[in-house]
């Protein structure tokens, strides 16, 4: 009973400060001290201090800052034209027509970025005035591109499993890989839905694309060199194990900036720029990261963690109802939290489950990774709709209404990869052995 | 005075956040080093353990000039409801913020002031006296504590905070 009540007004105390606005990773640190000085009774600065240096001076963690500097450089380039250039001539044929680069093009650009919000403002840069000059549906532009780019969270680099990752201390170079294939599967799943809504849809009437030979599509399709031997230096050195997450992503930034001099992008004011830009956002998610590590070891003094497993293990449930409890979950924090937020809130509590309950780990964070992806898309909080109303002017409502139907196709991808786990646990099992 | 107390509180969060920039280059170049002893074979000892506390380094001289800029996340949808009375909402917000980050500041001091005294090294391969890739956390705190008590004192001041908010979409990372 007493338990119960400490851990009430833990909780209480957590969602007070939350809610009211206090920034969220002081919130948790404060609602950690606060536990266990005045709740559990013991002097917390020191475990405080333990472990907040612990987990801000972790090699692993580098891979963070390291890949945030990388699409910070890459956004100041001209990669989003080149794409937009290099993409179009294979897509015009395509039931569906042009608008598959925004969602190819969120693909590429995800490959080398770890941030949805970039992966957008980057693609969308140049896909959508260009789309609309050829009048494809509005809804459609913004609907899918604001779908897509939430591919940045899934396919490596992806800042979301590198914080997945440290928070349960498993290897970000297996969770990368996991997200591959999951990745290229829900593109795949958008690709699809555009194709079939053209050609059902009466109003899908976009402007023909003037014919290409094959020869001057080939010649377009230089301007991709660039980027793809980028991706094959981050994902594939990583693959075929030659370096650890934090290398590749040294060689990304090194890579993102040879390619930046050579297109002429590069100077000391964008230099700068990308710089300054990547630490705020590092210490960003370093601040929630610092205070959510406070706060398992504080959740550990409440027994809540513990508590709340064998209360699921009570109840008896399978493991796809206890699935779609941390689906819906996910669904409701996500619609007041952003993602990285709610995902390293949430693992001291849901890591003891699922690991009783026997799910395998990489593929739970790649389940959850899709869930975060939602995430970005549901209103009040979605990330990716604050980005599309500062590029676009339009109503939030708006572009959550367009952006719909790719929430239906992201909640399909969950059930497809509880039916085939192997899509996220084959790849990684292959470089294993 | 209050003018050149401004223009040195902001350097000083601006001079944090280029201490981490070059933080940030320094973690590359250990990479890079660690990666060329490998393969070249020289020896190169502790170079994850360096590349760690720059990475420590990075993110706590980063925090205040994060916060001065808006770059740290926060639930914004109830303080922005609260219209005419947002001011008591944000006094709240920093209010907290400050106990929190002082709290921190403290314990962070004095836990680096006793690895010092007690000279703890590091169990890595570097061996390093922790106390002094451990300044970096004191030194950081204490900044991030300053803008908090300072961005506190404006808003009571002046009615609005000294943090620049900006828009979501600038932020433009998640």
């Amino acid at each position: 009973m007493e338990q119960l009540v400490a851990i009430a007004v833990f909780l209480g105390i957590l969602f007070l400060f939350l809610g009211s606005g206090v920034w969220v990773g002081l919130s948790l640190m404060g609602v950690a001290y606060i536990g266990i000085e005045f709740i559990a009774g013991r002097a917390a600065g020191g475990g405080m201090i333990n472990t907040i240096w612990g987990a801000s001076s972790s090699w692993t963690l580098t891979a963070l800052p390291l890949f945030v500097w990388m699409g910070e450089i890459l956004f100041r380039t001209r990669l989003s034209e080149d794409m937009f250039k290099g993409l179009s001539p294979w897509m015009a044929r395509l039931p569906g027509g042009l608008v598959h680069t925004n969602i190819v093009g969120c693909t590429v650009f995800a490959a080398v970025s770890g941030s949805s919000a970039a992966t957008l403002t980057t693609v969308g840069r140049m896909s959508i005035p260009e789309l609309r000059r050829r009048q494809y549906p509005e809804h459609m532009v913004i609907g899918t591109l604001a779908g897509a780019a939430t591919l940045g969270l899934m396919i490596p680099p992806s800042l979301t499993l590198i914080v997945y990752g440290v928070s349960i201390n498993e290897s970000i170079r297996e969770l990368f890989i996991a997200g591959v294939i999951p990745g290229l599967v829900l593109a795949g799943m958008f690709m699809a839905y555009v194709a079939i809504y053209s050609l059902v849809s009466p109003s899908y009437k976009p402007v023909e694309e003037p014919a290409m030979g094959f020869a001057e599509k080939f010649r377009n399709s230089a301007y991709l060199i660039p980027v793809v031997l980028l991706i094959f230096l981050v994902i594939g050195s990583m693959y075929y194990g030659i370096t650890s997450a934090t290398e590749a992503a040294a060689f990304g930034v090194l890579g993102a900036l040879a390619l930046a001099f050579l297109q002429g992008s590069l100077t000391v004011s964008s230099f700068s720029e990308s710089l300054m830009g990547a630490v705020r956002t590092s210490a960003m998610i370093t601040l929630i990261l610092a205070g959510a590590a406070f706060l398992s070891l504080a959740m550990g003094y409440t027994g809540l963690p513990r508590a709340l497993a064998d209360l699921i293990a009570t109840m008896e449930l399978t493991r796809f109802e206890l699935l779609m409890a941390l689906l819906v979950f996910y669904i409701i924090l996500g619609c007041f939290l952003d993602g990285i937020s709610a995902v390293v809130l949430t693992m001291a509590i849901v890591e003891p489950m699922i690991r009783e309950a026997g799910i395998d780990v990489i593929w739970f964070g790649i389940f959850v990774t899709v869930v975060i992806e939602m995430a970005q898309i549901t209103p009040p909080i979605g990330f990716n709709l604050f980005v599309m109303q500062g590029l676009t002017n339009h109503q939030m409502n708006y572009i959550a209404k367009a952006a719909l139907p790719m929430f239906a196709i992201m909640v399909l991808m969950v059930f497809v990869l509880i039916a085939f786990p192997e899509l996220a646990t084959w790849l990684p099992d292959t470089i294993r052995q | 005075m209050g003018k050149s107390l401004r223009k040195f509180l902001d350097g000083l969060y601006l001079a944090g956040g280029v201490v981490a920039a070059l933080c940030l280059i320094a973690i590359v170049c250990l990479i890079v080093l660690q990666i060329a002893s490998r393969n070249i074979g020289f020896a190169f000892r502790g170079g994850p353990d360096y590349a760690g506390y720059a990475m420590a380094a990075a993110s706590f001289l980063g925090f205040a000039y994060a916060l001065n800029h808006g770059a740290h996340i926060r639930v914004s949808l109830l303080v922005a409801a609260l219209g005419r009375y947002r001011f008591w909402g944000e006094v709240w917000c920093y209010g907290v913020g400050t106990a929190i980050t002082s709290i921190f500041a403290w314990f962070a001091c004095k836990f680096t002031y006793e690895s010092y005294k007690f000279n703890d090294i590091s169990s890595g391969l570097d061996a390093t006296p922790l106390w002094i890739p451990q300044l970096s956390m004191s030194t950081g705190s204490i900044i991030l504590a300053l803008c908090f008590w300072d961005n506190l004192v404006t808003l009571l001041m002046t009615g609005s905070p000294n943090v620049r908010e900006t828009s979501v979409a600038e932020q433009g990372e998640d």
